[in-house]
């Protein structure tokens, strides 16, 4: 049976615009419109909309064989750069859980590197005063995932350019990309703009790396740039040039940076939004904290409200909202076929808030995650990170550093919204989601003697 | 007491491994989980019980011998 297709489209883009302005409304409609299955057309991508925990399932069941990830993001191509994939396949995947630093006993040494880094951070901040989340955030997740994912060497050549250079990637996600990623429009022009400064920046970081090399060689365990870099032709060119490095970079850093730092952001609005669970969560992390454990012990460690906390922020505010397969062989669910070429696609947006999964499904309630409850372990229902063999490699890497940072940040200050509440808002514009700004709050340092949390 | 694996989920980043080193291990070739002990002994059933709830995957689920089962175990 073919599948239904949603109306409303136009001449030529189809959805697109729909996708450019509400995409979560969109998304809503093809449930609400086609039921379990139903196709939009983004500028002549036919992408059909799997809802519902079942077609979830099998969505996310897909072999590789069947439904390739890498095919279905264009317009992260030109943010990597030509010749970088986007998504590493399966088997690169678990080669590099296997090799470096996702493995849970790569853990406790991250732990430790990102309360040191929210330490630094904090170091900044001083009495009192007023930050932009997305700003905090951005610097702070841009120093934890290159010091972890990287190295601490390297790690040390970045300054808060970085993350403004990266914040400039992002941004250049236009979903006008499904037309073509290289429309002469100043969206993406910003982003190749940003592309060749990161270019730029790490020739620096290399060429410095470069004359520190050989003392490294003495002792030091070398880190993976150092390696990359070293590694030569045949006729004794280098093999990497600095452009695919740079690719490699961005391509590490991106997945883990703009899907921690809004996490956190939520986390903290959320809170600040109901301050009785706030005040569970300070409470929490005070009782567990007066021993004066380290904080790199127990991000490792059931932290049961902060934990929910995290995760009900993750379930209302999703880091990406759209996940993508393009259709390899056909792809048969129920009585519909879905041909070769097309995309298959789910929304951790919808799947988070269908009322069958999530009694209440707008409503704020971090008890959704107590013993008895554990709506987190319908694991096709609840997918702030995807789900099946795709599912994000970096989520417990992802928590454990959500835990060191506010294990760190809400036991030295208190916070406060200074914006209205309800101000707070998701920018949808680009395919990478960020908090639009303004998104500022106040903080106050914790005053050790006269202050009851 | 009996472990299923669900291949589909389990990406090896060894959780289980490291809850109970003696049940679970990581095979060097698919980087997947296998069992060392299909019926492990009831003295491993806190360790087992931990692999299961600590699997970022949820690849892990605990059934009896009996007949049972129970899924991954909330935290």
């Amino acid at each position: 049976m073919n599948v239904p297709v949603l109306s409303g489209g136009w001449p030529l883009l189809g959805h697109l615009q729909a996708l450019r302005k509400r995409p979560i409304e969109l998304f809503w409609r093809v449930r609400d419109e086609c039921g379990e299955v139903g196709e939009l057309n983004f500028a002549g991508n036919r992408v059909v909309l799997l809802t519902g925990v079942e077609a979830q399932e099998a969505f996310f069941r897909g072999s590789d064989e069947q439904l390739d990830q890498a095919a279905a993001y264009p317009f992260m191509t030109p943010v990597f750069g030509r010749g970088v994939v986007f998504d590493a396949t399966p088997e690169q995947r678990k080669q590099a859980l296997r090799n470096q630093s996702l493995r849970e006993s790569a853990m406790r040494g991250h732990a430790e590197v990102v309360a040191e880094e929210t330490e630094r951070m904090m170091a900044k901040l001083g009495e009192r005063g007023e930050i932009d989340l997305l700003d905090f955030f951005s610097e702070l997740t841009i120093y934890t995932s290159s010091a972890c994912l990287i190295g601490k060497r390297f790690r040390e050549e970045l300054s808060p350019e970085y993350y403004r250079v990266f914040y400039e990637l992002e941004k250049g996600t236009d979903a006008l990309a499904y037309v073509n990623p290289d429309l002469p429009l100043p969206v993406f022009r910003a982003r190749d703009r940003a592309r060749r400064r990161m270019v730029e920046l790490l020739t620096g970081v290399f060429e410095r790396r470069a004359h520190a090399r050989e003392d490294v060689a003495d002792g030091e365990r070398r880190e993976l740039f150092d390696v990359l870099l070293s590694i030569r032709n045949p006729d004794g060119t280098p093999r990497y040039t600095v452009d695919v490095v740079t690719g490699m970079f961005i391509s590490m850093m991106f997945a883990g940076h703009h899907t921690t730092s809004g996490t956190a952001a939520w986390t903290l609005i959320e809170l600040l939004r109901h301050p009785e669970f706030a005040k569970r969560v300070v409470e929490e992390l005070d009782t567990l904290y007066a021993d004066g454990r380290a904080v790199s012990h127990q991000a490792l460690r059931a932290i049961p409200e902060l934990e929910h906390a995290i995760k009900e922020a993750l379930r209302l505010h999703p880091p990406l909202i759209l996940l993508m397969r393009k259709v390899v062989h056909d792809f048969q669910y129920k009585e519909w076929t879905i041909p070769a070429g097309k995309l298959v696609a789910v929304s951790p947006a919808v799947s988070n808030r269908m009322p069958e999964c999530f009694p209440d499904p707008d409503r704020y309630d971090p008890e959704r995650y107590t013993t008895g409850r554990a709506e987190d372990q319908q694991l096709f229902a609840w997918i702030p990170f995807g789900g099946g063999r795709h599912r994000c490699v970096g989520a417990p890497f992802a928590m454990m550093q959500l835990k060191a940072i506010f294990s760190t940040l809400l036991r030295t200050y208190t916070f406060e919204l200074s914006q209205p509440p309800t101000s707070y808002h998701d920018d949808h514009s680009k395919m990478v989601v960020q908090l639009a700004q303004p998104c500022r709050v106040r903080y106050r340092r914790r005053d050790a003697f006269s202050e009851t949390p | 007491m009996r472990i299923r694996v669900d291949s589909d989920l389990c990406q090896g980043h060894g959780a289980c491994v490291q809850e109970a080193p003696t049940v679970f291990a990581l095979d060097p070739g698919t980087n997947q989980v296998v069992l060392l002990e299909e019926h492990p002994d009831e003295s491993l059933r806190a360790a087992i019980e931990a692999a299961v709830r600590y699997c970022p995957t949820g690849a892990l689920t605990l059934a009896e011998d009996g007949g049972g089962s129970h899924g991954p175990v909330s935290a």
